[in-house]
């Protein structure tokens, strides 16, 4: 059978990778966006093939729904005409590429030393549902979930200060 | 049916994490680069989702963690742009070799 989850898994990966690497290389930033778009979509099917159902959700409404939408409306808002013809990245970049190689690398080695290849079979009876989500979430991390809710609140207010227009005070 | 494997999903949250890196160092545009910050937390949440599926975890605490990462990227990105927008007022433009107002 051509469509197994396991080439469903290795198509994603490659895809989510590729829209990263092309959104972080697009000189056009509405071109990145949409990269971004494609990238959040990708991440959203891997975590249905995990088994996570409701981040999924989450991932379409919140990240590609909401922030990408503000980051968009953001963009346009202060509207750049000339940023396609300036050099996307610093005269630094070659310093960029060692540096996020490092840390990739770095990353990897630490799965490396961590997970032995006979542990590395993510467990096939998933027994975590999305009841279970719901129930951890509002029960054992009740807590966490309400301050949560606090920061939102602060982070509102926070950007409704910065963004208003004061009356020039000299 | 063969699940994906964990080092590979560790692989490639890795992978993601470090194109994420090199947007933040190397793009100019300050927008963008608060976008390589999400591709970084989504390479982040990427790993937790992995590991909760791994240690089948029946309180499923990787993916609630994975869910504050959210709701904290959410509040970042509305003090971020905010502050985008005052610093837009001040100086147009979105470059940030501009914004050399704090070196000495």
């Amino acid at each position: 059978m051509f469509f197994t989850p396991q080439a469903a898994f290795y198509y994603m990966a490659a895809a989510s990778v590729a829209s990263a690497i092309l959104a972080v290389t697009r000189k056009n930033p509405v071109h990145s966006m949409l990269w971004v778009l494609a990238l959040f979509m990708h991440v959203a099917g891997i975590f249905l093939l995990l088994g996570a159902e409701f981040l999924a959700a989450v991932q379409v409404i919140v990240y590609a729904g909401a922030i990408l939408v503000f980051y968009l409306f953001v963009l346009m808002l202060l509207d750049l005409p000339g940023e396609v013809a300036r050099p996307r990245f610093g005269p630094h970049w070659p310093f960029a590429v060692a540096g996020g190689l490092s840390l990739a690398a770095l990353a990897w080695l630490a799965q490396v030393e961590t997970i032995s290849p006979a542990h590395a079979e993510v467990a096939t009876s998933a027994t975590v549902e999305i009841s279970d989500v719901g129930w951890s979430l509002f029960g054992a991390f009740a807590l966490p979930f309400e301050i949560t809710s606090l920061i939102l609140l602060a982070a509102i207010v926070g950007a409704v200060v910065l963004a208003k227009r004061r009356p020039t005070a000299s | 049916m063969i699940e994906p494997r964990m080092d590979v999903i560790l692989g490639l949250s890795a992978v993601l994490f470090g194109i994420g890196v090199f947007g933040f160092l190397a793009r100019r545009n300050i927008i963008l680069m608060l976008i390589s910050v999400e591709i970084m937390l989504n390479a982040v949440n990427l790993s937790l989702v992995g590991f909760s599926r791994h240690l089948d975890d029946p309180l499923a605490r990787g993916q609630i963690l994975a869910l504050f990462v959210i709701a904290v990227a959410a509040a970042e990105v509305g003090v971020g742009l905010g502050l985008i927008i005052a610093l837009n007022r001040n100086k147009p433009g979105a470059g940030v070799d501009e914004l050399t107002k704090l070196k000495w």
